[in-house]
C-alpha cells in the first residue's frame, strides 16, 4: 500500500519531470522532432520516478509528524517551514545539483568543480526568498460568510460535520494524516479570558434577533453574557447576575447605587443543547430534532467566535412570515450606520488576521431580505479586498410567506429577490450555485420536492432539508480542504466556469448507492444509463454533453474499488480496472458516459459523519451502519442508526443551465412591479430592477449553444 | 361605522376618541418606564435578555427595543427620540416624557370637548413662545475648558456615577480642546473609541494619538519604536493571485533568481520603494520606520520590511488613514512612486500591546495631533459599551456647545422660566386656543417634577416653591437635587445645550399634535386592500 503510494507520486513527478524536459528540448532550445534527445528525456523520467517523487513524499510526511499537532497554525508553519530549510533544502539541492548533470552523462570531477564554485550562491538565493514563500503554502484561507436563518440552518450542519471529524489526543490513527481535512482552512485559534485556548470557526453570519435562542451574542466561549440557566452556571464561562450586578455598581456605572435590573424569561433551551453543555450527550437518545427544532441554534455542536453572530437592528423573528422581505429592505439595513459600521469592522479584523486570503465563501437566502444583505456584502469585499468568492444562494424549502401579502404579491417578492440577486451574482461572485431540495421554485403552486434515494425527508421541514444541502457543501468545498487535493478556490471556481459561466448547477448521491460488499468497478457497470447523481439546483438538469464538471467522491475506500487480480474474474475484462483509484475510475467512467465533456474528480475515503446532531433519521431501512445498500433489499437491523454515509457531489456547467435562467425570466411576466413600489418603506426601484431584468438575459447568453467549451 | 368596514370588513379600527385613548395611554405608558430615568438621580437599568445578553442603559431608546414594544403610536414616539438623539445627541428621554405629558394634559380638554385641532394650534403658538423664551435665557458662552467642563459634567451626570462622570468629563473635554480648530467645525470622528476588555482594570485614559486594534504580524518586527516616521499607505503589498502550488527546479542560481523575480517583481518593487526611503531617511540617524497599510501585506513583504527594522500593520481602518495624517502629519499615499520625506508622519513612540487574543498598536507623542483616541478599558462588553455610550454624549455635549456658543441653564430652570412666561401669555390669547397653552405649560413642568421625585422630594412643593421663586427673581431658578431647594443654575455651573431644548421643543409638539390629530386608527392588510 505505502510502496504504491511511492510509486504514484513517482510516476507523476517522473511524468511532470519528462514533460517538462521535452518541453525544453522541443520549444526552448528549438530542437526539431529527429534532434530530440529521447534518452534525455527518459532519464529525467527515471531521476523523478526513483528520486524526486519518493523523496519529496517522504520529507512531507515525516516533517507533518515532526511537528506535533497541538500547537497554534502558525507557529507549526513555522516549525515546519524552519526544518524544512535547515535539514531538507540543502542536501536536497546538493543532490540535484548532483544528479541532474550526471543523468546528463557529464563528467564527474567536473560537476563536482561546478558544485564547490556555484553550491553556497545557490542555496544563498535560496534562503533569501524561498522560506516565506513555502510558508504561504501552509495557510490558505477563505472566509465564511452565512446570512439569513436558512443560511444558519445549513452551516450549523456544515460546522457540526467539521467538528465531527476532529480528533483529539490523536485518539483515532486509523485515518492517515494526510486525508483528514485541513482545518486551519476555515479555522482560526484564539484565547479567551479565562487562558483557554479556543478554535473557532472564522465565520461571520447575520440572523434575526429571536433566531439565536438561547445563544448570547458574543457566543459561548468568551464570557460576557448571564448564564440564565442555573443548573449550567458552575459548567460554562456565564455569569451570576448577582455578581455582575455588582461589579457594575462597583465600577460606577449607575447614577445611583443601585442598579435597576430588568431580565426577560429566559430562553429555554433545546434538551440537545442541555445535554451538550452537561456533557451528557447520549449518542442513542432520541432527541426528536427534526420535531423540536425551533432554531438552528437548537442543534448546533460547533462553538462561534464572539465576532461570529450579528443580528439585524430593529427586526425580530416571526415563525410565520420573513420579517426582512425585500432585496431593497436588506440593502437599507447595509446602507444603515448601526448595521454598517461594525460589520465591515468585523470583515477587516478577520482579513487581518489572515496569512494568506484566498476569497470568501459565502451562503445566503435568496427568498427574502437577506439577498440584498449579501449582495452589498459582495459589493464591498470586491471593492476592499478583491478576491474570488464562491456564493451558494439558498432557497427556502417551502414558499415563504411575506409580512400583508397575497400569494400573487409573495409570488412577485420571491421572483424579483431573485432577480436582482442573480443580478448580482452574475457581476460580483466568481462562481455561484443555487441550492434547494425543491425541483421548483419560482411558480407557486407546483411545489415538487427532489427525492434523493435512500434518503427521505419531511418537505419543508428545515431541520432535515438543510442537513442534505450542508452534505453538498460539505463534500463540495472538500477539494480545497484537503492537504492531498492542493486546490485553491480560484483554481475550484476556475475549473468548473469557463468564460463568464457563473452559474453552476449542483448534484449529489447521498448515500452513494453502493451495495454492501460491491465493488466499485461493478456499481458503475451496473448503472447503465442511470444517472448517479440528482441535482440539488432548482429547474434544470445538466444534461450528459459538454458538461465541465467537478465531482468530489467521500466515504469510498480504496478496498472497495475492485477486487485484487487473482479474484477479478469478470472484472478484468472491464476498462476500468486499470485504474487505482477512486478518483481515476470516476473520471474514467464520466469520460465514457459523457460526450464531450470535462471531468475533473477528487476522492477522499473521509465519509459523510452522520450521528447527532446530523439527521440520522433520513435514511431509509435498507441503508446500513456505514451508508452502503443492503445487499438482497433486505433491512438494517432495527434501532441501529447510520453512522456514516459514503456521498458523490458534483458541480455541472453545461449549456442546459440556460433553462435555470429562462425559468426565472418566464416568471418575471407574472411580477406586479407597481404593486411591489408600495409594499414597504424601502421600494423596489422600478429602474434598477429594468436594468437587471436586461442583465439577466445578457447573462444567459453566456449558456447559449453557440457558445460551448 | 367607518368606511373601511364597508369595503373590508375584516379590518380592524378605532375611531376618534377610541382612537386618542389607544395613543394618549401607548404615550403614558411610555413615560412611566423613562420617567425613573430622568436626571442625574434617575435609575439606571440593567437589561437581562432571554439568552444572558446584557445591557446597561438609560437611553430611552435602547429601552423601548429590549422591551420589544410593538406598537405603533409607541414606535412612533420612539423614532422621535432616535431622532433626537441622532441630530443632538442627548434629551432622549425627555423628549419621551414630554411627549407623553403633552398628551396626557391634552386629554382633560379634550375630554371636555375640545377639539384637537384647536389644541394643536394652541400647542403651537405655545411652542414658538417657548423658543421665545428660550432664547431670551441663553446664556452666551466664551469657549473655555471650565465651561465645556461644566457642560459635559452635567450630561455625563445623568449617564452614570459622580465619580466616574467627573473623570470622563475630563477625558472628553480634552479630546475635543485638542482637536479642535477655530475655523473648521469639529469632526468627532477624529476622536477614535477604543475599547480594550481587560479583567481586572477599569480605566479611561485620553492617548494624545492613536490606538489600533491589530498589531504586526511577523515574529521579527520590532514591538517598540522610538523617533519613528510614519508612511500612512493604501497600497496593497500582497501577492493578489494567490496560486504559489508549483515546484520548480534550476540548475543555476540565475535561474532560480529568474523565476522568482518574474512572479514577485510587481510587487517586491513596491517593497522596495518603501524600504529604499527608509534607508534615506533612518541611516546614520536615531530614527525607526513604521508602515501601516490600509491594504493587505503579504509574509513575504512582511519578511523583507522586518528584516529592515520596519514595522509594518496591514488592513487598518479606512477612517485611521485620516486620523493618522491628523495625527502624526504627512499624508495617506495611494501609490509608492515618488515618495518623498515630506509624505512621511511622526511619533515619538509607537509600541504594541497584546492583550489576550488581540493585538494593539500604539501610537503616541506626536507634535501636534488633530486626532487622539479615548481609551476605555473594562472588565466585561457591557461595562465598555455603557462607558463609551456616555463618552459619546459627553463629546456631543462639548460639540454642540462649541457650535452653538451658548448655554441654556440646567437642573429644570428653563422649563419652570417657560412656565411662568407662558401662563402669562395665555391670557393675552382669545378663545379656547389658550386652554391648549395651559396645557403645553403645564406640560413643560414634568421635567422639574421627574427630577424631584426621581431625587425623593415631593413634586408639588417643588413646583410651588420653584414657580414661586422664579417669579421674584430675573435669574433663572433651578432645582438643587441635593437639596431639593431652589437655587441658581449658573452658579452651580448647571448647563443645558440650547440645540437640544430647541430640537426637544419642536420635535414633541409636533408629534403629540400629529397623535392628536389621529382620528381613526385602522389596520388592514395589503391583502384585504387590495385583493
Amino acid at each position: 500500500m505505502a510502496l504504491r503510494a511511492y510509486i504514484r507520486e513517482g510516476l507523476n513527478v517522473a511524468a511532470i519531470m519528462g514533460a517538462g524536459d521535452t518541453i525544453a528540448q522541443l520549444f526552448i532550445e528549438k530542437k526539431s522532432l529527429q534532434q530530440w534527445d529521447i534518452g534525455r528525456t527518459a532519464r529525467f523520467s527515471a531521476l523523478g520516478l526513483v528520486l524526486v517523487g519518493p523523496a519529496l513524499r517522504k520529507w512531507y510526511l515525516t516533517l507533518e509528524k515532526l511537528v506535533s499537532k497541538d500547537q497554534p497554525a502558525l507557529r507549526r508553519g513555522i516549525k515546519k517551514m524552519a526544518i524544512d530549510q535547515t535539514v531538507f533544502a540543502p542536501t536536497f539541492t546538493l543532490a540535484m545539483s548532483f544528479a541532474v548533470p550526471y543523468v546528463n552523462g557529464e563528467d564527474t570531477d567536473k560537476i563536482k568543480n561546478r558544485i564547490r564554485s556555484s553550491y553556497f550562491s545557490i542555496m544563498l538565493k535560496n534562503y533569501m526568498l524561498w522560506p516565506a514563500a513555502q510558508f504561504v503554502n501552509f495557510t490558505f484561507v477563505p472566509l465564511p460568510y452565512q446570512f439569513g436563518t436558512y443560511a444558519n440552518y445549513v452551516g450549523a450542519h456544515f460546522w457540526n460535520q467539521q467538528e465531527a471529524h476532529f480528533v483529539y489526543d490523536g485518539a483515532s490513527k486509523q485515518m492517515a494524516e494526510e486525508q483528514r481535512p485541513q482545518n486551519d482552512v476555515l479555522y482560526r485559534e484564539g484565547l479567551n479570558d479565562y487562558g483557554q485556548t479556543t478554535y473557532t470557526p472564522r465565520l461571520l453570519s447575520v440572523d434575526l434577533a429571536g433566531n439565536l435562542a438561547h445563544l448570547p451574542m458574543g457566543g459561548e466561549l468568551y464570557g460576557n453574557f448571564v448564564q440564565r440557566n442555573e443548573e449550567l452556571l458552575p459548567l460554562t464561562t456565564g455569569s451570576d447576575l448577582q455578581k455582575l450586578k455588582q461589579s457594575a455598581e462597583a465600577n460606577n456605572l449607575s447614577t445611583v447605587d443601585q442598579l435597576e435590573v430588568r431580565a426577560q424569561p429566559p430562553a429555554p433551551i433545546s434538551e440537545y443543547q442541555r445535554d451538550l453543555l452537561q456533557g451528557a450527550i447520549a449518542p442513542d437518545k432520541n432527541y426528536q430534532l427534526a420535531d423540536t427544532t425551533r432554531s438552528w441554534a437548537d442543534y448546533l455542536y460547533a462553538r462561534y467566535h464572539p465576532r461570529t453572530l450579528n443580528v439585524l437592528p430593529d427586526l425580530i423573528r416571526d415563525s410565520e412570515v420573513q420579517a426582512l422581505a425585500t432585496q431593497a429592505a436588506g440593502k437599507e439595513i447595509w446602507d444603515g450606520e448601526a448595521f454598517n459600521e461594525d460589520f465591515c469592522n468585523r470583515i477587516r479584523q478577520y482579513a487581518e488576521e489572515c496569512e494568506g486570503l484566498q476569497g470568501f465563501h459565502m451562503l445566503f437566502d435568496i427568498d427574502d431580505g437577506f439577498s440584498g444583505l449579501a449582495s452589498k456584502c459582495m459589493e464591498h469585499l470586491n471593492d476592499e479586498y478583491g478576491r474570488v468568492s464562491y456564493v451558494l444562494p439558498l432557497h427556502y424549502p417551502r414558499i415563504p410567506s411575506y409580512n400583508q401579502a397575497d400569494p400573487r404579491t409573495a409570488h412577485s417578492i420571491r421572483v424579483v429577490n431573485s432577480v436582482m440577486s442573480y443580478y448580482h451574482l452574475s457581476e460580483q461572485a466568481t462562481m455561484f450555485t443555487p441550492l434547494s431540495t425543491l425541483e421548483t421554485i419560482w411558480r407557486n403552486n407546483t411545489l415538487q420536492s427532489r427525492r434523493l434515494p435512500g434518503v427521505a425527508w419531511r418537505e419543508g421541514n428545515l431541520y432535515q432539508t438543510s442537513a442534505v444541502l450542508a452534505a453538498f457543501v460539505d463534500t463540495m468545498t472538500l477539494s480545497y480542504r484537503l492537504p492531498q487535493t492542493p486546490q485553491s478556490l480560484v483554481r475550484f471556481c476556475d475549473s468548473v466556469c469557463p468564460v463568464g459561466r457563473k452559474l453552476t448547477a449542483a448534484a449529489m448521491a447521498l448515500p452513494f448507492g453502493l451495495q454492501q460488499e460491491q465493488d466499485l468497478i461493478d456499481f458503475l457497470d451496473q448503472s447503465g444509463d442511470h444517472s448517479l447523481l440528482t441535482q440539488l439546483t432548482p429547474g434544470c438538469e445538466a444534461g450528459n454533453s459538454y458538461v465541465m464538471q467537478s465531482l468530489m467522491a467521500r466515504g469510498i475506500p480504496t478496498s472497495r474499488l475492485k477486487r485484487p487480480q487473482e479474484q477479478a474474474g469478470p472484472q478484468l475484462r472491464m476498462a476500468a480496472y486499470s485504474c487505482n483509484s477512486v478518483s481515476q475510475m470516476l473520471q474514467l467512467y464520466y469520460q465514457c458516459s459523457f460526450h464531450g465533456s470535462v471531468t475533473h474528480a477528487a476522492s477522499t475515503p473521509l465519509p459523510l459523519r452522520t450521528r447527532l446532531p446530523f439527521p440520522y433519521e433520513l435514511f431509509e431501512a435498507n441503508i446500513a451502519t456505514d451508508g452502503c445498500q443492503v445487499a438482497g433489499g433486505g433491512e438494517r437491523e432495527p434501532h441501529s442508526r447510520v453512522e456514516s454515509a459514503p456521498v458523490l457531489a458534483a458541480l455541472q456547467n453545461s449549456t442546459k443551465l440556460g433553462e435555470h435562467l429562462d425559468n426565472l425570466h418566464a416568471q418575471t411576466h407574472r411580477v406586479q412591479i407597481g404593486k411591489l413600489q408600495s409594499y414597504s418603506q424601502s421600494a423596489v426601484d422600478r429602474e434598477e430592477y429594468e436594468t437587471a431584468l436586461d442583465k439577466l438575459l445578457e447573462f444567459r447568453d453566456n449558456y447559449a449553444d453557440s457558445q460551448h467549451l | 361605522m367607518a368606511s373601511i368596514s364597508l369595503l373590508n370588513p375584516k379590518a380592524e379600527f378605532a375611531r376618534a376618541a377610541q382612537a386618542l385613548s389607544i395613543n394618549i395611554s401607548a404615550a403614558k405608558g411610555l413615560q412611566d418606564v423613562m420617567r425613573t430615568n430622568l436626571g442625574p438621580k434617575g435609575t439606571v437599568k440593567m437589561l437581562v435578555s432571554g439568552a444572558g445578553d446584557i445591557k446597561i442603559t438609560k437611553d430611552g431608546n435602547v429601552l423601548l427595543h429590549e422591551m420589544q414594544i410593538q406598537h405603533p403610536t409607541a414606535s412612533m414616539i420612539a423614532r422621535a427620540s432616535t431622532a433626537q438623539d441622532d441630530s443632538t445627541g442627548d434629551g432622549t428621554t425627555t423628549t419621551v416624557m414630554l411627549i407623553g405629558e403633552l398628551l396626557k394634559q391634552a386629554d382633560i380638554y379634550l375630554s371636555e370637548g375640545l377639539h384637537p385641532r384647536i389644541m394643536a394650534e394652541g400647542f403651537e403658538k405655545a411652542r414658538d413662545k417657548a423658543l421665545e423664551v428660550l432664547d431670551k435665557v441663553k446664556v452666551p458662552v466664551e469657549i473655555n475648558k471650565k465651561n465645556l467642563v461644566e457642560i459635559a459634567n452635567t450630561s455625563l451626570k445623568t449617564k452614570v456615577h459622580p465619580a466616574l462622570a467627573d473623570l470622563l468629563t475630563e477625558v472628553c473635554v480634552d479630546a475635543v480642546l485638542t482637536i479642535a480648530n477655530d475655523k473648521k467645525p469639529v469632526d468627532l470622528h477624529m476622536v477614535e473609541l477604543m475599547e480594550m476588555q481587560h479583567k481586572t482594570d477599569t480605566d479611561t485614559q485620553l492617548v494624545r494619538g492613536l490606538v489600533m486594534d491589530h498589531g504586526a504580524r511577523h515574529p521579527d518586527m520590532p514591538k517598540r519604536l522610538e523617533n519613528v516616521y510614519i508612511l500612512t499607505a493604501n497600497v496593497s503589498l500582497e501577492y493578489e493571485k494567490a496560486e504559489v502550488n508549483s515546484g520548480f527546479f534550476y540548475k543555476t542560481a540565475e535561474e532560480r533568481e529568474a523565476f522568482v523575480r518574474a512572479e514577485r517583481e510587481f510587487i517586491d518593487q513596491r517593497v522596495k520603494k518603501v524600504i529604499e526611503l527608509k534607508r534615506s531617511v533612518c541611516d546614520g540617524t536615531d530614527k525607526t520606520f513604521a508602515l501601516i497599510n490600509q491594504k493587505g501585506i503579504d509574509p513575504i513583504s512582511l519578511d523583507a520590511l522586518a528584516k529592515e527594522g520596519i514595522l509594518a500593520l496591514r488592513r487598518a481602518k479606512r477612517r485611521n488613514m485620516e486620523r493618522l495624517a491628523l495625527a502624526c502629519g504627512g499624508t495617506a499615499m495611494n501609490s509608492f512612486d515618488d515618495l518623498q520625506e515630506e509624505h512621511l508622519g511622526y511619533a515619538g513612540v509607537v509600541y504594541e500591546h497584546v492583550l489576550g487574543e488581540n493585538k494593539y498598536t500604539f501610537v503616541e507623542d506626536c507634535k501636534n495631533p488633530l486626532s487622539v483616541t479615548i481609551l476605555i478599558k473594562g472588565p466585561n462588553r457591557h461595562t465598555i459599551t455603557q462607558i463609551k455610550d456616555a463618552i459619546r454624549d459627553g463629546l456631543r455635549a462639548i460639540n454642540n456647545t462649541i457650535a452653538d456658543k451658548v448655554l441654556i441653564p440646567g437642573a429644570g430652570a428653563f422649563e419652570v422660566r417657560a412656565y411662568n412666561e407662558l401662563v402669562a401669555y395665555k391670557d393675552t390669547i382669545k378663545g379656547k386656543a389658550r386652554l391648549s397653552v395651559q396645557a403645553f405649560a403645564d406640560a413643560l413642568l414634568v421635567i422639574p417634577k421627574s427630577l424631584a421625585v426621581n431625587s425623593g422630594y415631593d413634586a408639588q412643593d417643588t413646583i410651588v416653591k420653584l414657580t414661586v421663586e422664579d417669579r421674584l427673581h430675573s435669574d433663572l431658578v433651578g432645582l438643587d437635587l441635593a437639596t431639593g431647594e431652589p437655587m441658581k443654575p449658573v452658579d452651580m455651573g448647571v448647563y443645558d445645550n440650547y440645540i437640544v431644548k430647541k430640537q426637544i421643543l419642536n420635535s414633541c409638539s409636533i408629534i403629540a399634535s400629529n397623535l392628536l390629530l389621529v382620528d381613526e386608527v385602522m389596520r388592514a392588510g395589503m391583502t384585504s386592500l387590495k385583493g
